[in-house]
């Protein structure tokens, strides 16, 4: 388990790496090689030149921007873990790092390799397709800007180009009042999840616009599909509401449920999969809800004006 | 120097833990041994297929590469090695240093290049070719079982290599219209021992002198040594193997493994020093693994809920090779044997069929057949409980083999000696608060939440004398351990044992006993520990046999030296050596008016010409003794242990919630250590129950050959638990001791089990396969849904 022979070099600056990474086809990029470096000594992967990005101090940092928030694509797990903006406007990316791997792996791992990696399980794309992100990536002829839906192509998949390098992630402010909740079932604490789920509940409106409504529902699903996805037809079915009701949350989940195809792997079928998007759906809807107080705890119809 | 505490039975730190837990341990591959060179095999990509061809030639021309060697090279260094046994209707197998003709299991080493470095070797070894015709693989041993499936072996007469069975009373009257019968077909999925530390050997031939020594991550050195003493031709005083620190066995490491005999046949043939360092996948794919066995058992009773008869088939499926020395037979055969467990069952019948297939041998672990019997047995009764309308408890305490009722013999042959079945199953439910945890489990239902409580009893046999054999007919004596105690001119003792320790802390339980013996402190004890060159036999520590035989074999030698120790003494005090005391290190006696401390004779004896007459030292010789002890028959240890879990039942994950062992260990030397093992034991139980599997997939390819794959417990999903120590009478071992290393892993799989079954008894489920995963709780649940 040792990795077949390669050159490697590790740059200070971003201009640096971009223009080693042109000038090297085949070249890998090592953030916090929790994966990468497994991959290779399996051999897996080999490759000529492994650029080592984390010396580039220009990648790494979260940092307010307007209501939004970036993370660089070099910060650490545990850097956002503990990051007091984070806590502040993302309380749920904190919580979900609880859930990536164990401490010394999000001492190390990376939210930019995560998202490069994009393996299909893992919290980081799930994060990313919830709130809307846009990464930045660089190459040779400049920067661009891509949705974490585009970003996100495949199982391990992503459309960063050979010759492009993930700099910086955006997380655009949520509406104002906002609730959320993250859950995801593995086999043990610190697993890849078999089936993990994030929900945001936003609600607006005043009685001048007939009383409050929920104005954003977004479900995004992990470990059930190539990538981390939306639940988009769930979504429309609470957008717009006033209330939800367990009928409601129940059929939502169902609906997210029956949208998707899993894989099947060694550890769970596709259908034991699908019952736990119902389950976890069901669940978190049912606590964004209780949380934002859009919710009838009964199962009575929706009442108009309460 | 003098201690007047008493350390056996005491809370003692271990001493071994401050070189461990600080980076200060040795192990195999922290030996430097200058100009070593490193092997990397190429191993089999198929699971069974004929080898057409293998081109080395673009290895050997790689940069680094000393050497690359097949089959073909070595052939004359090595006679073959076949682990041999007196079973009737056991076919041995011989193993493959480096495959020749045919692999039989993907991962078997086919090709070994030999570089300056891991690193160069494997990129070396990666440019082999070999050319493959794929045979049938054979994966389902029922299919490796039938008449037209294909011979793993060509010198077998089936795949069926070892089949066997025990059998006592009227089995078929016994089932004849019993009042009442359970029956089920249980699976209980491979395991892979999966120790901390991979195999690891170095081997240093020095060819001036013929001497060969071998460094092994083993934990039977004694039994490595002779066994390469055969198979190499060089003699035993020239071949020294030695064990170092051991990071965790489980039994993984008491097989005699074709690596460390390749680099032993390597080093003499290069006279350099050749090592071989398993990286985790070969570990997953190329140790032994464990219990891998399908039971169909049945158990009858009458109406009063009286076991009135068992019968079971076993089938094992073991794997390609039959390993030396404790064979194919040990695993499966233990299920047989030990089925009927600590019960009263006059009638038995247990048929057992060990089939080889195209995969990794299955060896000895953590328990061997136990926790497979106890899982099918404690089912089988709780199963009984269920269907009598009786709590549990009660069923197993009207059959379990009552105080009065020892010596018993089980239907299989085996003896139980005293030991508090009866009272540890009392003493844990008492302990658990049973009857509440009854009524907090029916609150729990009525919220519709799924609780359960198992509990699992058991029974095993420990401290195996040489009136038994270790592994079933194995011919060679187990019976046996050796410990030689010198004190030296400065006063100074070394205590040299057979014994080896892979981390269960037995350098400490060691010298807690020879403190004792000797009334000193356990720091002025040296262990000297798995080191062929320290004792003349040897076999290691398996089968729950070191504290037993070790301690024994202590308190004897110890003894023995006491006895020249007072002769000496007395002739320093002018008394006979009969009225001399030794107490705290010191001899007396009376009228003397003086002491004489032990440091103080050790220097006089030696090192004072004159102060000896020389007629006596001509005589007494050295200050040391070294004996055997043989317990003979064996000692049993029992054990009750208690699970309360949860399942989700929406996301099927199981938590343990709570969880409570009560041992009969007799004699504790250590309640820490105890614990220690316990709680390791039960962590490995609990990953036996809900997580690990060794899978294949259709073609015989590990796909749990990761830690990705192969779920291990992590520290989360292992619970706090709580013990209890019965203090009952002592058997008759030498200081009362039994084994009791491996007990956590034979109770934890089935009181989890039967735990879970509880829990998921609202639904009408049963529980018959482990791993029981989330997926197959999930599966289960489902299959209710549809039938209600």
């Amino acid at each position: 388990m040792k990795p077949a022979p390669f050159d490697y070099c590790a740059p200070e600056s971003l201009d640096e790496a971009l223009s080693r990474l042109g000038n090297s086809p085949g070249a890998k990029l090592l953030a916090g090689g929790q994966s990468l470096i497994p991959m290779l000594n399996f051999r897996l992967l080999s490759t000529d030149l492994l650029i080592d990005l984390t010396k580039i101090s220009e990648l790494r940092g979260i940092q307010p921007h307007g209501r939004s928030v970036r993370i660089g694509a070099l910060t650490t797990h545990q850097d956002v873990e503990t990051s007091p903006l984070i806590r502040e406007r993302f309380p749920l990316i904190g919580e979900a790092m609880r859930h990536v791997a164990h401490l010394a792996i999000r001492n190390r791992g990376t939210v930019g390799g995560s998202l490069v990696h994009a393996d299909p399980s893992a919290e980081w794309p799930l994060l990313a397709v919830l709130l809307n992100a846009r990464l930045q990536v660089a190459g040779l002829g400049g920067q661009r800007l891509i949705e974490a839906q585009e970003f996100l192509v495949g199982a391990l998949t992503s459309s960063l180009s050979d010759d492009e390098i993930l700099v910086r992630i955006d997380f655009p402010a949520l509406p104002r009042h906002t609730a959320w909740a993250f859950d995801e079932v593995a086999l043990r604490a610190g697993d890849f999840a078999l089936c993990a789920a994030a929900v945001t509940l936003s609600t607006g409106g005043s009685f001048l616009t007939g009383g409050p409504r929920i104005t954003d529902a977004r479900i995004a699903l992990a470990g059930v599909a190539d990538t981390a996805i939306r639940a988009p037809a769930a979504e429309r079915m609470i957008r717009g509401q006033r209330y939800l009701t367990l009928e409601l949350v129940d059929q939502a989940a169902v609906c997210a449920r029956d949208a998707i195809s899993p894989n099947a792997d060694l550890h769970a079928s596709a259908d034991y999969r699908r019952h736990l998007c119902h389950v976890l759906v069901k669940r978190l809807l049912g606590e964004a809800a209780r949380s934002s107080a859009a919710f009838a705890p009964s199962s009575a119809p929706v009442v108009e004006g309460k | 120097m003098a201690s007047g505490l008493k350390h056996v039975g005491a809370r003692i730190e271990r001493r071994e833990d401050g070189r461990l837990l600080t980076g200060g341990g040795r192990f195999v591959d922290d030996l430097r041994i200058a100009g070593t060179l490193e092997v990397a095999f190429r191993r089999s990509d198929h699971a069974h297929a004929r080898i057409l061809d293998i081109d080395v030639s673009a290895a050997r021309s790689c940069s680094g590469v000393v050497a690359v060697y097949t089959a073909d090279d070595i052939e004359g260094d090595v006679r073959p090695i076949i682990a041999q046994s007196r079973m009737r209707n056991y076919h041995p197998t011989a193993l493959q240093i480096l495959a020749k003709e045919k692999v039989r299991f993907a991962g078997e080493a086919i090709a070994a290049v030999v570089a300056e470095s891991r690193y160069l070797a494997e990129d070396a070894a990666a440019r082999i070719e070999i050319e493959y015709e794929p045979l049938e693989s054979l994966v389902d041993p029922l299919r490796s079982m039938a008449g037209d499936a294909p011979r793993l072996h060509e010198n077998t007469p089936s795949n069926v290599v070892v089949e066997r069975t025990f059998a006592r009373g009227e089995v078929e009257q016994a089932f004849h219209n019993p009042p009442v019968a359970v029956r089920e077909r249980f699976r209980f999925r491979r395991k892979a021992p999966a120790a901390l530390e991979n195999r690891t050997y170095l081997a240093d031939y020095r060819g001036a002198e013929g001497f060969l020594t071998l460094y092994t991550s083993t934990q039977v050195p004694g039994i490595i040594r002779d066994a390469l003493v055969d198979c190499l031709d060089i003699p035993g005083n020239r071949l020294r193997v030695v064990a170092p620190d051991v990071g965790g066995g489980f039994g993984g490491k008491t097989s005699l493994y074709i690596e460390e005999v390749l680099v032993s046949v390597l080093s003499r043939k290069l006279e350099r020093p050749v090592k071989w360092t398993s990286d985790r996948l070969e570990d997953l794919t190329a140790t032994s693994h464990g219990f891998d066995e399908i039971v169909d058992a049945q158990l009858a009773l009458d109406d009063e809920g009286n076991f009135l008869g068992l019968r079971a088939d076993v089938i094992g499926d073991v794997g390609a090779y039959s390993l030396f020395p404790f064979t194919a037979g040990i695993e499966p055969v233990q299920v047989a044997s030990f089925l009927p467990g600590p019960y009263k069952i006059d009638t038995y019948q247990g048929r057992v069929r060990c089939v080889a297939t195209s995969k990794t041998a299955l060896g000895p672990y953590r328990g061997v057949g136990r926790p497979v019997s106890t899982f099918v047995m404690e089912r089988l009764v709780d199963m009984a409980a269920k269907r009598l309308g009786l709590d549990p408890k009660a069923l197993r305490l009207q059959n379990l083999v009552q105080p009065e009722d020892f010596p018993y013999k089980v239907a299989s042959g085996i003896v139980w000696d005293r030991s508090g079945f009866t009272e540890g199953l009392a003493s844990a439910c008492d302990a658990i608060g049973y009857d509440a945890l009854r009524s907090q489990q029916e609150q729990a239902r009525r919220e519709g939440r799924l609780i359960g409580i198992g509990m699992a009893t058991y029974a095993e046999l420990t401290g195996i004398g040489s009136r038994l054999s270790a592994s079933p007919g194995m011919p060679f004596n187990t019976g046996t351990e050796t410990a030689h105690i010198c004190l030296d001119s400065t006063g100074g003792i070394t205590a040299k044992f057979g014994v080896t320790s892979f981390g269960q802390g037995l350098e400490t339980v060691l010298s807690q006993v020879v403190a004792d013996e000797l009334g000193v402190a356990i720091d002025d004890v040296t262990i000297v520990q798995g080191d062929t060159a320290a004792v003349a036999h040897s076999t290691g520590s398996y089968a729950s046999r070191g504290a037993v035989m070790g301690t024994g074999a202590a308190m004897l030698a110890c003894a023995a030296l006491k006895e020249r120790l007072l002769r000496v003494a007395g002739l320093m005090l002018n008394a006979p050596a009969e009225d001399v005391t030794f107490a705290q290190a010191a001899f007396s006696a009376p009228h003397s008016g003086r002491e004489i401390s032990l440091g103080e004779l050790a220097r006089t004896y030696y090192s004072r010409q004159g102060a000896i007459a020389t007629d006596v030292k001509n005589e007494l010789g050295e200050l040391s003794a070294s004996r055997m002890y043989d317990p003979e028959w064996g000692t049993t240890s029992s054990g009750t242990h208690i699970a309360l879990v949860e399942v989700d039942p929406e996301t099927c994950r199981v938590k343990v919630l709570k969880y409570l062992l009560a041992g009969d260990c007799g004699q504790l030397i250590n309640p820490r250590i105890v614990e220690g093992q316990n709680h390791g034991g039960v962590a490995q139980g609990i990953g036996a129950a809900l997580l690990e599997e060794v899978v294949f997939d259709e073609q015989g390819q590990n796909l749990t050959a990761s830690f990705m794959d192969y779920v291990l417990p992590s520290a989360v999903e292992v619970p706090r638990m709580e013990q209890v120590h019965l203090d009952l009478k002592k058997p008759n071992t030498l200081g009362g001791v039994r084994g009791m290393g491996e007990g956590g892993t034979i109770g934890a799989p089935a009181a989890i089990a039967n735990a879970v079954a509880d829990a998921l008894a609202p639904h009408g489920c049963e529980v018959t396969e482990l791993p029981i995963t989330p997926e197959r709780i999930f599966r289960l649940l489902e299959g209710a849904r549809h039938q209600n």
